[in-house]
């Protein structure tokens, strides 16, 4: 075999090789949220701050609630609360503006949201986003001074 | 020159590929717990903890100076932390194996709801000293132990002070068997 095919073919085989492990790194299971409908942090606080802006429903699916005039739902790993979730929505125009969030953790560990964004995909509503929050509650909005519940 | 290779030494290149990818999936599985679960507070390794003076489950204040003379790890979790929540098994398992040894552990909860947290201890069985004021990251042992994430954990001496920090699974493990001899 001529060492240049070698060659050729190892570099082929190395670079296959490192892209799917980089993918693999990477890319998680497929998410039930676009990319689009994952809302930051600093967007939601720039809303809860204007008087005038058009309240979104801001849902807690995690632990205490401590977003401010939010709603405290429990964590939705469980089903009474998801059940809950499913009520607490059923009679909420499919257009409204819902945010949903959690922060116990890093989205990788949290049992919550998944089920959560699920159940409203599954119940057709058009507008509903995920607060993106990379680390946990504290970290990205609880320490960033953002509106919280007294 | 002619420029030809045998089988052999197509398959020592592959196999060579194949050690480089092995080792780079090694180093990524190392790296990348300890990333995600780099944290670190202020409190140095040495150095006294702050006292945590809070109520048990049944309203009895427990303090933290009160388990002097033992090695303690205080465990900062709470029921809505699910890595913490796995972690309980392993810390059952090391609270059985050296209790006896002087070792206790120091539980301090910050959940919100207080059935949530009794709920969870009694589903984990946790038998070690529990405390919470219920006050979420609100809480001033958060603020005094500079907590931004859980699990989070402190292993302190006989005296009170800092012996490791934020070990888990096998590293707290060792630590610990270390330690108690």
């Amino acid at each position: 075999m001529h060492a240049k095919y070698l060659n050729l073919f190892a570099v082929i085989l190395l670079f296959g090789i490192g892209a799917t492990l980089l993918a693999s790194f990477t890319f998680q299971e497929k998410e039930p949220w676009t990319p689009e409908q994952l809302l930051s942090p600093e967007s939601l606080a720039a809303t809860l701050n204007d008087p005038q802006a058009k309240q979104p429903i801001v849902i807690c699916i995690g632990p205490a609630a401590p977003i401010k005039n939010s709603i405290d739902m429990g964590a939705t790993k469980e089903k009474e609360n998801l059940d809950k979730l499913k009520k607490q929505l059923k009679n909420t125009p499919k257009d409204a503006a819902i945010v949903l969030y959690c922060g116990c953790c890093p989205f990788a560990k949290c049992p919550n949201i998944r089920p959560a964004f699920s159940l409203l995909n599954q119940m057709k509503f058009e507008n509903h986003k995920l607060l993106d929050i990379p680390e946990n509650i504290k970290a990205n909005w609880i320490d960033q001074g953002y509106p919280v519940n007294e | 020159m002619p420029t030809t290779l045998n089988n052999s030494d197509f398959f020592k290149t592959l196999l060579n590929i194949m050690k480089i990818n092995y080792l780079v999936v090694l180093l990524s599985l190392v790296a990348w717990p300890s990333l995600l679960q780099a944290q670190d507070s202020d409190i140095a390794i040495g150095q006294p903890v702050p006292e945590i003076t809070l109520p048990n489950p049944q309203g009895d204040t427990l303090t933290l100076s009160s388990y002097k003379g033992k090695v303690v790890l205080i465990d900062f979790w709470a029921s809505w932390c699910a890595p913490c929540v796995a972690e309980q098994d392993e810390l059952a398992a090391l609270y059985k194996t050296y209790k006896k040894e002087g070792f206790e552990i120091y539980g301090v909860s910050l959940d919100s709801k207080k059935a949530s947290w009794l709920n969870m201890i009694q589903k984990k069985k946790i038998t070690w000293p529990q405390v919470s004021d219920l006050k979420y990251w609100s809480s001033p042992v958060a603020k005094a132990y500079n907590l931004h994430e859980l699990p989070f954990n402190l292993l302190i001496d006989q005296e009170g002070n800092v012996i490791a920090k934020n070990l888990h699974g096998k590293a707290l493990a060792e630590k610990i068997s270390e330690i108690i001899k």
